[in-house]
Order: C-alpha cells, then structure tokens, then sequence
C-alpha cells in the first residue's frame, strides 16, 4: 500500500515536472490567454455590477454579495482548470489513439488521465478569481478567522470535485460517441452560470436540479449564503455548508469514478 | 464559380448535419445561456411591470432570446481556419489554388450558418417560445429592417473574425487571438446586456467602435427601440464599416500573401 | 513449452452507423440513424510460443489492429479467450501490461517537445524500473540502437528512423518478455528499417523476447520472421512456418533463360512458357513435378542457352494469393 502510494507519487511528480517544461517551451503562446480570461471575467462581474446598479439587488443579493458569491465560484474554477483539465479532451485522446497508450501502461487509467496534464496555465484563471473573491471579501467583510479558512478550504476542495465530477462523468460520453468537445462548453456554460447567479433567480425546477440532480448549488451558491448569512429561500438543509459541500463533493467524486470505469468497459478504441 | 462556392457551402451544410450529438450539445448550451439570461432579468426587474431605459421585461427578453439565436447562426469559423492553416503550413498550397482563398472561407461559414438555422435556431426557437411565449418582433416594419440588419451584422463580424485571423501571419506563437477578440466582442457588442445600460461614457466611445453595430443594432430594431429612421442611420454606419473592413481585410490580406508566399511559409 | 499467446476463437463486433447520401440521408440520419454490426475479428484462434518472430499480416481492415488492441488489453472481445503469458489481459491488465512492450509505428509515446530522455524517465517510474537495471537497460538498448546521438534532442526535431528507435526502447525500457509491434518500419529510410531489424533479430536472440509484428513491408516479414499468421476478413487464413507458408502459397518457380540466338521449339512439357522478350525466356514449373537442375539440364540439351537464373517466390506473390483465395 505504501509502496504504491510511492509510486503514484512519484509518478505523479515526473508528469507534472514534464507538464511545466512543457508548457514553457511555448511561452509566448500565454499571452493570448492573458489577455483573454482577464478580459472574460472581470468583464463578468462588471456587467453584474451594471445590472444591479441599474435595477435592483438580485434576489436580494447586493453587489458585495454577487461578488463574493462570483468569486467563490470563480476560484474552483481555476483550480478545476489546473488540475483536471484533461478530462476535457477525452474525446481527442480517444481518436488520436493516446487513450490506448494509458491502457498499455501498469496503472490506474483514470490516475494517469489526471495526473498527465497539470495545466500551470490554468493558474490565470485563478488570478481573476483571487482579485475578485478578495475584492468581494473586502466589500462584505469576510472575517479572516482561523475557522473561516478551515471552511473555505473544505468549501474549495469539495467545489473542485462536484466540477470535476461533471466533467469526468460528461467527458466519458466520449467513450461512446468520440466526439464530446461540445459536451465541455455545454458543460462549462452551465457551471459558470450556475455558480455566478444567486440560485435563488432560477425557477423552482432548477433550483431542485442544481441542488439534489446536479448539484452544483453546493459549488458556490450554499457556502456563500452561509458565509453571508444569508437565509436560503428557497431549501433550509439542514447539513452545515462546510461539511455538505466537501462530503457532496466526495459523494459525486466517488459516482462519476464508477460512471468512467462502465464507459472504460464499454470503450472501443479508435479505428479498427 | 458561383458553383464552386455552393459546392463547399452544401457540402458543409451536409457535415454538420451529420453530427447529432453536436448539434444536440450546442442547443443544450445556448439554452442555458438564454435561461440563465431571462432569469437574471427577472430577478432585476424583481416583478416590477415598470420599465428601466425605457424597456420593460417583455423587451428585454425578446432581446436576449433573439440574441442567443444570432449567437448560434453567425458562425465565423474564419479565424480559427486561417489560425489552423498557417500553424500547419497548410495557407502556402492553398495560395496556390485557383479560386480565391476568403470567398471559399465565407462560403465555408455560409454552409455551417444554413446548417444552424436548421438544427439549431428552430430548436431554440421552439423552447424559448414554450418557455417565455413567442418573441414577437415590435411590428412587421422593425422585422422587415432587421433581416438587413442582421445580414450587415454579419458581414462586419465575419470581416472582424478574417481580420483577426491575419494576425496568425505576423505572430503565430501569440496563440489564438480569435478568442481574445470574442471574449471583447461579446461585452461590447451588448449581445448579453445591451450597451444602454452601460456608463454613459462607455456608450460615447463605443459609438466609434464597430462592435455596438453587430448584435445592439439588429436586436435594438427588432424589439423597436431604435425607431425607423434611427435604424436607417444606423444601418447607414453598418454599411460604413463594412466597407471600412473590407479595404483593410482586402489590403492586409495582399500583403500576409506576398509576405508569405516570398517567405515560403 | 507452454505457449506465451493463446487466443481462442476470438471475436469482435462493431456497431457503426449506416449513413444515407445527400442533404436527405443526412436529415435521416440526424432523426433517425441507423446501426449495423460488423465483425471484425470473426472466429481467431493461435497460440504463439516463446521466443518466436511472428508476422501476423493481411490487408487494411482484415481485422489486424483489432487482433493486436485485444491482446494487449485495449479492447475486450465480443467472444472466445486470451490468455497472454498465462494471464488475461481482460482479466488482469496492470499484470499483463507489465510484460509487454508495445510500438504503434504511426503513433508515438513520447512527448513532442521535451528531450527525448525525458520521456525515458517518466517510464522508468511508471515501470518502477531502479536505477541500476534502468541504466543497464540502457546501454544495451543504446548500444544496438544507437540512441546517445540524439538522447538529449527534443523528440519534435528527430528524424522518423530516430524517433522509431526511440520508441523502441521506450517499449523494451522494462525488459518486456513479448515486444508487438504495429507497423514498426513504416515510412523509414533503408538505414533506420535495416536497424530496427537488426535490434529485433537481436533482442529475440540474446533475450529470448517474442515478438508480434504486424507490418505491410514484407522485406520485414522475409527476413525477420520464424511463422506468419495471415488474417483476411477477420479469419485466420493461414498460419505456418514461413518457408512452408510459400511452398504451398507460391508452389511455382520462374526459370529465365536468355538464348544466344533465336530458336522455334522452346516447349517443354513439365514448364510453362509465360513470357518471352527477343531472346529472353520465362519458364514457370512446379517444384514438385520437376526439379530445377532437372528443368535446366533438360533444356540446355536442345536450346542454345547464354545465360539462366532461378527465380524463388517471393513472400507478396505467396501473400497475393491468399488474398486472392478469400
């Protein structure tokens, strides 16, 4: 057991190693990405700042509020996209036959899947989530307790695995169809709209669905609501945010892990 | 000629009606974008009848449910074409070919635009009437304008898109800028919250850009917020950038090809 | 001995999707697609013993790759048994990957643009090969394949017979007991296949490693293979020693006869006359009717010969045949 949690690790160490010089190879390549994820989300939270300044608090969220809630959400976000990326192009490594090099090596496949992409680019997607959910934090002001952190941790962590397990669970469609490039924008769109909104503006049915279907209320929307103390109007769970997005988050995890192991079995490698 | 170029049009209006799952994934996610959208003008109009710039809820909605549907036709695949094929060394053979390279490009974008309107727009067509009634135009004079409107509309994205796509020649290790420009394209152009409601100095500047002219314009008409003769000017400067865009597509495009075609790729 | 391969009745069905032509077939199939199943691999059964060079060829889409994928652990058959090194891959894939090393000539598994030693790393860890049998490994891997001339060169920048060598031993960095490799001199230079063949012959020789080889070229399947298996339509059509395989695949012989001067009565009642060209003349004859010292000293008797040469069959004529038969 030992022995192969070493290995993993050390496994794990070298691909993120050669992910890195990879990267760096390309330096330039960063700066159309600079440019773009910036301009993407602060752009975001300016147009939500526009709406509210103009009408109304949303639901009764404030602009402070909507950015708290936006930025939380925007950070597992970044972390999501440095950690998990590779289960966005599933679909690629299926038809480039890439997918089948995994299978012919003496590891966990869903392991190597992971581990063989540590995006650092991904890491420009945090920056405008850190601004903003500090900016955020600043505007409410969140208190920087020792207990606070403690939850925001475990709130992040569990954030990062519902994402991913939506990924993982839409990325196996590949499996079966070769092609979910367009499953990962659906997927995004939904995830980003789902998480920056105060949950309570979507109309009962998708409250029901982003809550207990798929539940990435828990990403953003719940923690922030509490953090806040803001009642939810909409369902009193009983279960503290702290805990229920990090143990709905392991819950999902562990689901969308035997989602890819049947779509592996069903798997049928590309040409014949 | 005109054959060549409806050939490449049918024949990527044939492709993309072939991938299924695609097109049902596309539709997903417009509609999300669309609810998402009408949702969040709900909650700021908060069951307030009354109307913020002169525009009620009903207004706002038609617009943005028109604009996700604009989203979804105006398909300018151009500036990732020209990005791919420089980064594969493919532009130089291309050049060599008979029939002139952007015109195959817009018949390419033309076939994938046909192909939308039908898997796509209907779709989303028919949800967003089940869903929050029949975005009906403000009368039959506002949708008469808005189809040129629109045509123009496109003409200035798709210039834009080409334009971009130039860059690759200069600096192809800066990466896509395609969706740099996309990412700019999408706030200025009000397709998700209209530039009236923006800071007024915003809209000043943004009066001498083109953006403002691809989704406000044709949408602003559609739900008659631009009045008849406003639209007439207005439609007056989309033709002006058209032409703008043109000259410089047309003069940046001759040089990329003689820099390219004396460099060898 | 106990075989290293043993397959059984292997079979794999695919389903595709029927397609219709034109904007209607296209509509169709967007409402209502159509599916079919196809058999790729229909019925395989062999079994392959340590330490042998076999060339398991047959035309595109006979169901080759799909054979390999199967035995390496890929996919998993529609039907029938595998059983590699005493183990199923099905069953057990992290054992039965251990053992194998396996070269996809068109797809490599080394990273573009890092040095190609880097990639060597990463599989030493992913293998848990230590450092002492690695660098082992290593030299002897460099040593026949030349490999500390471009060792530290981004993999991008490598020629294709380098790069092929250096997929090699990414595959053997393990000491794999059975090496497959799909199509492993495809695209090379006559240097680089004539050095991948020669790292064959030896590792097969001094290691005592199997080798699966799938390839079109068949100078690779001449002069590196013990057994063919010739696959066609998803079926075993044949399966034996080489030089068997092309006596009863190509039992003919060619017989060029070049004559000093022009002469009527050629025929010759065990040959056959399928050529002539001003004074060079082809004779085709059976081996087993007639030898070729036979057929030559009976024609030198009444034709004025100048100069002869025997011509063997070749591996593609043989192959064409089967081919041809199914």
């Amino acid at each position: 057991m030992v022995t192969t949690i070493r290995h993993y690790f050390s496994v794990a160490a070298c691909f993120a190693r050669l992910a890195v010089q990879r990267q760096l190879e390309y330096p330039l390549f960063l700066f159309s990405w600079l440019l773009m994820i910036p301009i993407q989300y602060f752009s975001g939270i300016w147009m939500l700042k526009i709406i509210v300044d103009r009408f109304q608090p949303l639901n009764g969220w404030d602009f402070p509020e909507l950015a708290f809630l936006y930025g939380l959400g925007l950070l597992s976000h970044g972390m999501l996209v440095v950690f998990f990326i590779n289960t966005w192009q599933i679909d690629n490594m299926v038809i480039q036959g890439t997918f089948d090099r995994l299978l012919l090596r003496p590891m966990s496949v869903f392991f190597q899947l992971v581990a063989s992409y540590v995006n650092f680019i991904g890491l420009i997607d945090c920056i405008p989530g850190l601004i903003i959910f500090l900016y955020g934090c600043q505007l409410v002001g969140f208190e920087w307790t020792l207990g606070n952190i403690i939850k925001l941790l475990l709130v992040l962590i569990g954030g990062v695995l519902i994402r991913a397990s939506l990924f993982i669970s839409l990325g196996t469609i590949a499996f079966w169809t070769k092609r979910n490039a367009s499953m990962v924008g659906f997927t995004l769109s939904m995830l980003e709209r789902g998480t920056m909104y105060p949950l309570g503006i979507y109309p009962y049915v998708l409250q029901v669905i982003f809550t207990f279907i798929i539940p990435i209320g828990f990403i953003s929307f719940y923690p922030a609501a509490e953090f806040l103390g803001k009642g939810s109007e909409s369902f009193q769970l009983p279960l503290n945010f702290a805990l229920a997005t990090p143990a709905v988050g392991l819950a999902c995890f562990m689901l969308s892990q035997w989602i890819f192991r049947r779509g592996m079995r069903s798997y049928e490698s590309a040409g014949s | 000629m005109l054959q060549a170029y409806w050939y490449i049009t049918k024949m990527r209006l044939l492709t993309n009606l072939a991938y299924r799952f695609e097109v049902f994934a596309s539709v997903g996610t417009n509609l999300i974008l669309m609810l998402a959208s009408v949702f969040l003008w709900k909650a700021a109009y908060g069951g307030d009848t009354g109307q913020v710039q002169a525009l009620t809820l009903q207004d706002l909605t038609s617009y943005t449910i028109l604009s996700i549907m604009l989203a979804s036709v105006f398909v300018c695949d151009v500036q990732d074409t020209i990005y791919y094929k420089i980064r594969e060394g493919q532009i130089v053979t291309d050049f060599y070919r008979p029939i002139p390279l952007l015109a195959c490009y817009l018949a390419d974008d033309i076939g994938s635009m046909l192909s939308s309107m039908i898997n796509k727009v209907i779709p989303l067509f028919v949800f967003a009437a089940l869903l929050f009634g029949v975005p009906w135009p403000a009368s039959p004079l506002g949708f008469l304008l808005f189809i040129p409107s629109c045509l123009l509309s496109y003409a200035i994205l798709w210039l834009l898109s080409a334009l971009v796509g130039l860059i690759a020649f200069w600096v192809m290790e800066l990466g896509n800028m395609g969706m740099v420009k996309d990412s700019i394209v999408r706030v200025l152009s009000g397709s998700i919250v209209p530039l009236w409601f923006f800071p007024e100095s915003i809209q000043t500047i943004s009066k001498f850009l083109p953006f403002q002219y691809t989704y406000q314009t044709p949408l602003g008409i559609y739900i008659g917020n631009i009045g008849v003769r406003e639209a007439l000017t207005a439609m007056g400067i989309q033709l002006i950038w058209v032409v703008f865009l043109y000259l410089l597509l047309a003069a940046g495009w001759r040089r990329s090809k003689s820099k390219t075609l004396i460099q060898g790729g | 001995m106990e075989a290293v391969i043993e397959v059984h009745d292997l079979v794999k069905e695919y389903t595709i999707a029927k397609k219709g032509s034109g904007l209607r077939g296209a509509l169709k199939g967007l409402l209502f697609p159509e599916k079919k199943t196809v058999r790729g691999v229909d019925g395989i059964s062999f079994s392959i013993a340590p330490g042998e060079i076999v060339g398991y060829i047959g035309p595109n889409g006979a169901g080759k790759s799909t054979t390999i994928k199967m035995l390496t652990g890929i996919l998993h058959p529609t039907s029938g048994s595998i059983k590699v090194c005493g183990i199923s891959p099905q069953a057990d894939r992290k054992s039965v990957v251990r053992k194998l090393g396996v070269v996809f000539g068109q797809r490599t598994q080394l990273y573009w643009d890092l040095r190609l030693g880097e990639s060597f790393e990463l599989l030493r860890r992913i293998y848990q090969v230590d450092k002492t049998s690695f660098e082992e490994n290593m030299s002897i891997l460099s040593d026949v394949l030349k490999l500390e001339e471009f060792i530290h060169t981004p993999v991008r920048q490598l020629s294709l017979g380098q790069r092929m060598r250096g997929d090699i031993a990414a595959a053997m960095l393990h000491s794999p007991s059975v090496l497959f490799l799909d199509e492993p001199t495809i695209g090379l230079d006559a240097d680089a296949k004539h050095a991948i063949r020669h790292f064959i012959k030896e590792i097969n020789r001094k290691r005592g490693v199997t080798v699966i080889l799938t390839t079109h070229d068949l100078d690779d399947v001449e002069q590196l293979c013990t057994r063919l298996v010739v696959v066609n339509h998803g079926k075993v059509v044949e399966d034996g020693p080489m030089a068997s395989l092309i006596r009863k695949l190509a039992p003919h012989r060619l017989l060029v006869v070049e004559l000093q001067q022009p002469f009527d009565d050629l025929e010759h009642p065990a040959a056959e006359i399928i050529k002539q060209d001003g004074l060079k003349v082809w004779y085709q004859f059976e081996k087993s009717r007639i030898s070729a010292a036979q057929l030559i000293s009976e024609l030198s008797q009444k034709l004025p010969i100048q100069d002869l040469s025997v011509k063997e069959p070749d591996i593609e004529d043989a192959i064409r045949e089967v081919y041809k038969m199914t």
